[in-house]
């Protein structure tokens, strides 16, 4: 069974944020990069989990992003991924998630994937789009807000849970498949520094965007497939919280209820 | 420019979501704005009597319904392939909307990907351009910038719970149109749901609640947290918990907000003990109003919070859910 798990660099959360001169997206100049997304670092952890657990084959991680992106994908390495790919952009490119996921599918169909895994969104776009489009582009079932599954190999299904409103549901479905994990069974493991020097050694393929965007082919329906940004904002800096004063809890918890009341009308 | 949108709801428990008529209320706004169209209620699953007899008095003009026993359990590619059908039905240009709950935020983007459409999820308003297309603003980071995108071709939408607003409906009751499933494909055959542990109990749940009261470590014991709940009751409100809570095993994971637990969206967020760290907050900025109770004056949290009270929560809260009974 091999796996392949889509990974993102992204500003680490608590970066200051600036707008680009262009006024359609951040500034990356002095923002301080996550080594990965949370939620795919989770993802590589569920990935090399299951591997242990149940005997896989490999785990490959895969990004599309620019050249800084291969930090992310030696960390993964360092991790215990076996092999990683990138496919690399311009430095400040901004893609569409959809564009993404369709350059994902035409450079995952190359590679044995008995199972894809993504995370529930990337912290910077926060779309939550690329695993079950990828599911579509792969003409594969996707699955959605998981969090632990197990893989039963002899049914050749993938035993889950995920949460839904009200509720938590485990469920069944057949692999190949994709998989948007919400959260994974264990915290991410910290690399080890031997583990780290190997992860030096361990194949890293490098794909240009245009061989890539070669690979992926007509696209489906006659419309845009993608997203045009027209701006990206900051809100203005919070003021921080009006502090409710009082000689006396009583006091403080009556000030707060006519605020809440006749101010903010929540209550 | 006329433009007909098929509101995909949610009604995974068999009524229709909150959150699915506040998307067809919207829904009816924009093509108010647009110039016209029809609003069209699609619902996709099974046993869903109930749910479309709700959609019928919920501003829907036209109430289309792909009702299959094969549909029982969600899947994002079964149900893909149902929308394709509904909107065979629906004369183009097309729009898609549905609640960003779980099921709409997993459903869409397939759907964006299978019909070529221009998708965005999670999105906080919507305006309709001369051209067709439509402006769309969201937010990102966890909150902390706004991104406003244009959607051509076809756009395909879900609308963040709580951000619209749901409009007394009209009084037109069409009837109900039921469209033939066929068979699934093979992609969406052999999903099994197998066991159902519902959180919901006698409040309402965390991600659709109107009012959410939250506690944190600075609850000290699973004993203590009795208050958090007493005065969700008398709120109303639901439970959340932060992740030290629920690490600590006071409550069960299905409480927590935040990074890798609930994103919540009420008017009300009312936090006790907790300082707020990014993980947490990343769960909580979309709600209207936050309320941080917290002993600690240099505490995280109040730098996001709307209102802050320092004190012992152990006192505010049996305080606030006094006076809120007394009235
Ligand atoms: C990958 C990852 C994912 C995470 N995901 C989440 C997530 O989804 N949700 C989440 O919540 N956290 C998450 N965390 C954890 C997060 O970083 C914090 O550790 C956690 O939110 C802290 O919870 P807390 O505020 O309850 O506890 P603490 O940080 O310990 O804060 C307790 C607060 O209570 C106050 N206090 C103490 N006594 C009283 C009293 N008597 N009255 C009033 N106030 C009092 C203290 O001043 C303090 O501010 C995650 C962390 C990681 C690394
Ligand atoms: N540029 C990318 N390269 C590789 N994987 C990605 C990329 N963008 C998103 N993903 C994967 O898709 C998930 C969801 O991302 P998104 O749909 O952008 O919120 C992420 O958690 C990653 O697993």
């Amino acid at each position: 069974m091999d796996v392949i798990v889509c990974v993102k660099q992204i500003p680490d959360p608590e970066t200051k944020l600036r707008v680009a001169a262009s006024g359609k997206s951040y500034d990356p100049d002095g923002v301080k990069f996550t080594i990965v997304n949370t939620y795919d670092e989770a993802t590589v952890e569920e990935a090399l989990r299951m591997k242990e657990e149940f005997g896989f084959g490999a785990v490959r991680t895969v990004t599309v992003g620019p050249a800084r992106s291969e930090e992310a994908l030696r960390h993964t390495l360092a991790m215990g991924a076996d092999e990683a790919v990138l496919v690399e952009t311009p430095p400040n490119a901004v893609l569409d998630p959809l564009l993404v996921a369709r350059i994902l599918s035409a450079v995952i169909k190359d590679m044995p994937h008995d199972l894809v895994m993504v995370g529930k969104h990337a912290q910077d776009d926060e779309a939550g789009q690329v695993g079950s489009a990828l599911g579509e582009y792969l003409g594969l079932p996707s699955y959605a807000f998981v969090t632990g599954l197990t893989p039963d190999s002899g049914a050749h299904v993938l035993k889950m849970a995920r949460y839904v409103e009200g509720g938590e549901e485990a469920f069944g479905g057949p692999f190949p498949a994709v998989v948007s994990l919400l959260k994974g069974v264990k915290d991410p493991r910290t690399p080890t520094l031997p583990n780290i020097l190997k992860a030096r050694k361990k194949p890293l393929k490098k794909i240009p965007l245009p061989e890539a965007l070669a690979k992926v082919g007509a696209l489906p329906g006659a419309g845009n497939p993608t997203s045009e940004t027209l701006a990206f904002t900051l809100p203005p800096p919070r003021a921080g919280a009006k502090m409710i004063e009082g000689q006396t809890p009583e006091e403080q918890v009556e000030k707060l209820l006519k605020s809440l009341k006749e101010e903010a009308k929540v209550l | 420019m006329t433009l007909n949108i098929i509101v995909v709801t949610d009604q995974r428990d068999g009524t229709l979501k909150g959150a699915s008529r506040e998307s067809l209320s919207e829904a009816r706004r924009v093509v108010a704005r647009a110039g016209g169209g029809d609003v069209v209620a699609c619902l996709v699953g099974h046993n869903l009597g109930k749910a479309a007899e709700e959609a019928r008095h919920s501003g829907a003009s036209r109430v289309l319904v792909v009702d299959d026993e094969k549909l029982k359990a969600f899947s994002a590619a079964g149900y893909a392939h149902a929308v394709g059908l509904v909107a065979a039905k629906v004369p183009a240009p097309h729009v898609f909307l549905a609640p960003d709950t779980t099921m709409g935020r997993e459903l869409l983007p397939r759907l964006g990907a299978r019909i070529g459409g221009s998708v965005a999820t999670a999105v906080t308003s919507i305006a309709p351009e001369a051209d067709g297309s439509l402006t769309v603003q969201r937010k990102v980071f966890g909150g902390r910038a706004t991104e406003t995108l244009r959607l051509r071709g076809t756009p395909v939408i879900t609308l963040r719970p709580n951000a619209f607003g749901i409009d007394a409906s009209p009084a037109s009751d069409p009837p109900v149109e039921n469209v033939p499933l066929g068979d699934l494909p093979a992609v969406a055959q052999g999903v099994q749901v197998t066991n159902f542990t519902s959180t919901r109990g006698d409040t309402p749940d965390l991600t659709e609640a109107q009012i959410v009261v939250s506690g944190g470590r600075g609850m000290k014991t699973a004993e203590n947290f009795v208050l958090v709940e007493n005065l969700a009751k008398t709120l109303g409100a639901a439970v959340g918990a932060s992740r030290a809570v629920v690490d600590a095993g006071w409550r069960p994971a299905s409480f927590q907000v935040g990074q890798t637990g609930k994103t919540v969206q009420p008017q009300l967020y009312l936090a006790f003990g907790i300082s707020g760290a990014i993980q947490h907050l990343v769960g909580i900025t979309n709600s209207r109003c936050i309320v941080a109770v917290n002993k600690d004056p240099a505490a995280p949290i109040f730098k996001v919070a709307d209102y802050g009270v320092v004190g012992d929560a152990m006192t505010v809260l049996p305080l606030l859910t006094k006076a809120l009974t007394k009235q």
